[in-house]
């Protein structure tokens, strides 16, 4: 076990070095520095199978050396599928998964995220959802479905108690979509 | 028995058809399903969870806390549902700070977040509460002789450790297999049988390289089992299928087209549903398994 505890010594020199990896601490990713890049996590990623550059090993990596531009300059981060594999198969219980959502709210932080992405906070702050079809009603009441689900599409107070929660989150400090008081649909 | 049903937002607005199979299904089980009015977006994994992580649980329990106020558990067809709300409420039993922070903002709506409701996956709740014997005595009609490959969804099974109705061995799955079986088909193993269809983010951040996923899976079934039909576990994974299958014929990366069907469309099916209600919105052709299926 002493290359083990090498290893955690590295990360933790890593962490004087640069703040990057307190910085994803802090995001979420609590048990960051339990990582020695031991790679059973990639060997499950869907992220090596269809080719990204990056995925959960090669993040934790980039995180611990503070390579914070070459993270924010790759798209990989957003490619992640949460699929959890990761997450059952580490021996260390880092939770990669949970690293890479963590590099994600850096990355927004940073404003370095895609336009789908962009669209997606939009849709979930203006309708309630992030994927939204707004010719999805008539599809729906040729299959004998109400135009709209029982969702907050139907009922405005819930859609307010939606956006009244998502104000008092940092996405409001952060201007990334706009965020007026009431909606109208 | 009585349900919530978590519709979600790809079921709702891209395959309302699965929402149709869903609202015959449960009933026709004897399980009454709750409309839980007012429910929101999970949130999905692009959205607050990349953002904010009491904003994120702040939204999944404002979800629960309708449940809560209604006494019932909630179901989803959807695996990025099952997974975002299972995280959810993983996070708000092992973080004190976490739960409180978040029971500050749903205060402010008037809500708050109990921990009596739970987030179940429909294919799950069905194998546990109802289970295979009982929903084969039910059939109108039976899949016997037809070879399905089966796709369990992968936030119907990882992380293990944050879902109710869990498999023994997530890395040898059953229940969706077993459930199939009642129908009287065969759901062979096929080597690519647990990897990802390249849904989800992977396929709005780069659709070529979430392609070679489903690309991969498809030839694996073929070659190792010629199923008749793909049987899903998740309304992610059977819109990728269904929708690439197109795609890839044109590129020349596949020469053959397989039938896609979410298990609760299939189920319904089996149960007497009009056929047309619920598969309407197949862009992969289900005419021929469908006419198979009627006569079984």
């Amino acid at each position: 076990m002493k290359i083990f505890e090498d290893l955690q010594t590295t990360a933790e020199i890593a962490l004087v070095k640069n703040n990057l990896a307190e910085e994803i601490k802090e995001l979420g990713a609590d048990k960051l520095l339990q990582c020695n890049q031991c790679a059973k996590c990639a060997a499950t990623c869907p992220l090596v199978l269809a080719g990204f550059p990056f995925f959960n090993k090669r993040i934790i990596q980039a995180i611990l050396i503070g390579a914070r531009e070459t993270l924010l300059n790759d798209i990989s981060i957003w490619a992640c599928q949460s699929c959890n594999r990761c997450t059952d198969l580490c021996p260390r219980n880092v939770n990669p998964y949970e690293v890479i959502l963590a590099t994600r709210r850096m990355a927004v932080r940073e404003y370095a995220l895609p336009a789908l992405a962009v669209e997606g906070i939009r849709s979930l702050y203006d309708v309630g959802h992030a994927v939204y079809l707004s010719e999805s009603g008539n599809p729906r009441r040729k299959l004998g479905l109400p135009e709209k689900p029982p969702t907050t599409l139907s009922f405005s107070n819930a859609l307010r108690e939606v956006q009244a929660i998502m104000r008092k989150t940092v996405l409001a400090d952060l201007g990334i979509i706009p965020m007026e008081e009431s909606a109208n649909f | 028995m009585k349900v919530g049903f978590f519709v979600g937002c790809n079921t709702a607005f891209n395959r309302p058809d699965l929402e149709k199979a869903v609202r015959y299904v449960f009933p026709a089980l004897g399980i009454e399903l709750d409309n839980l009015e007012g429910q929101s977006c999970c949130p999905t994994w692009g959205t607050m969870p990349s953002i904010d992580l009491v904003g994120w649980c702040a939204l999944g329990a404002r979800n629960y806390a309708i449940a809560e106020e209604k006494g019932v558990d909630m179901i989803t067809v959807c695996s990025t549902c099952h997974g975002s709300l299972a995280r959810t409420a993983y996070r708000m039993q092992t973080s004190p700070e976490v739960r409180n922070k978040v029971n500050e903002l749903l205060k402010e709506v008037g809500r708050e977040f109990r921990g009596t409701a739970r987030i179940r996956h429909a294919v799950r709740y069905l194998y546990k509460e109802v289970g295979p014997d009982e929903i084969t005595k039910l059939l109108k009609h039976r899949l016997d002789g037809l070879t399905v490959a089966i796709q369990p969804g992968c936030l119907s099974l990882w992380p293990k450790e944050v879902f109710i109705d869990k498999e023994e061995d997530t890395f040898h799955p059953k229940v969706l297999r077993e459930l199939c079986e009642a129908l009287g088909v065969s759901a062979p193993h096929y080597k690519q049988l647990l990897e990802c269809c390249g849904m989800g983010g992977m396929r709005s951040t780069d659709m070529e390289k979430s392609f070679r996923l489903v690309e991969r899976k498809m030839t694996s079934m073929k070659k190792e089992i010629n199923p008749d039909l793909i049987v899903t576990g998740c309304s992610s994974c059977l819109i990728q299928f269904d929708t690439s299958q197109e795609f890839l014929q044109k590129k020349g990366r596949i020469y053959f087209e397989i039938p896609v069907l979410h298990y609760m469309q299939v189920l319904a099916i089996c149960l007497g549903a009009e056929p047309k209600m619920v598969t309407g919105l197949s862009r992969t052709p289900v005419d021929n398994i469908i006419k198979r299926i009627l006569q079984g």
